[in-house]
């Protein structure tokens, strides 16, 4: 765990359609990775991540080991208006869980 | 009657609600995390061919190549300095996005990450991965039924799977 991890998240209304960008703070490992006294870093990585508008599920990112570090996601929500509530939840594979919330602007 | 009704009835609504406990136990998450993350597709994940990663990820590997996809990796274009993180971007004209696969064909195991999409969903769309070496990265969407594919090359200066 170490260092205090932040999520970032980011919701704005561009003509018609809501863009959203997310920064997980998380180290991504792949289990092949060795620390400095040449030991395997165990795996520990996110696997899941939902996000929502409002009460309405709008997308489900299943990642392997390959995501980068600090994984960024960026994409498009048809329509939406001011005000919406963009929540996000993950849980990597140790049963380490996040949650990011924001309001669309 | 009446009482033996009475009892029965108690009897179901204990039934009930034990198992309405049980449902709450298993959403607020104090079981363990692989229970409840039995939906992560852990073969597909797990697979060391991309064909693999397909048949266990959507079930069939029959694709059609299709143009109406742009697809970008690394920056510039096809290049990456440090793959570690490498940035793709993803757009399409397709409708009905169902799912997005990507996947990297020489990573040790190539599936790297798999979108579900609601229809509220709009293309595009940017990530970053790794990738080990200098290899094809593969994009396939799932639109209506149809798997597309579309495949980029790119170059790795220092390998990012470490």
């Amino acid at each position: 765990m170490g260092l205090p991890r932040k999520d970032r998240i980011r919701a704005k209304l561009k003509a018609e359609d809501t863009t959203v960008r997310v920064l997980l703070s998380h180290p991504m490992h792949t289990g092949r990775a060795k620390n400095e006294a040449e030991q395997l870093i165990p795996a520990e990585f996110i696997q899941d991540i939902r996000c929502w508008r409002n009460d309405e599920e709008v997308l489900s990112i299943k990642c392997g080991t390959a995501t980068a570090r600090n994984p960024y996601f960026s994409f498009h929500l048809v329509g939406g208006k001011q005000g919406d509530k963009i929540t996000l939840r993950w849980v990597d594979n140790m049963g380490a869980k996040g949650i990011a919330e924001t309001v669309v602007k | 009657m009446a009482k033996n009704n009475m009892q029965q009835r108690r009897a179901i609504l204990k039934g009930a609600i034990s198992a309405s406990t049980l449902a709450l136990v298993a959403a607020s998450g104090l079981l363990l995390p692989r229970q409840l993350l039995a939906h992560w597709p852990t073969d597909a994940f797990n697979a060391e061919t991309v064909e693999d990663a397909l048949l266990a990820l959507l079930g069939q590997a029959e694709i059609a190549d299709d143009s109406k996809v742009n697809f970008k990796v690394g920056s510039p274009p096809s290049y990456a300095i440090n793959g570690a993180s490498v940035p793709f971007q993803l757009e399409s004209r397709l409708k009905n996005i169902e799912r997005i696969a990507i996947l990297v064909e020489k990573n040790p195991f190539p599936l790297a990450m798999s979108l579900e999409l609601s229809p509220a969903v709009k293309l595009p769309i940017k990530s970053m991965i790794k990738i080990r070496e200098d290899s094809a990265v593969i994009a396939i969407i799932r639109a209506e039924g149809k798997l597309y594919k579309t495949s980029r090359f790119v170059e790795v200066d220092i390998g990012g799977c470490g």
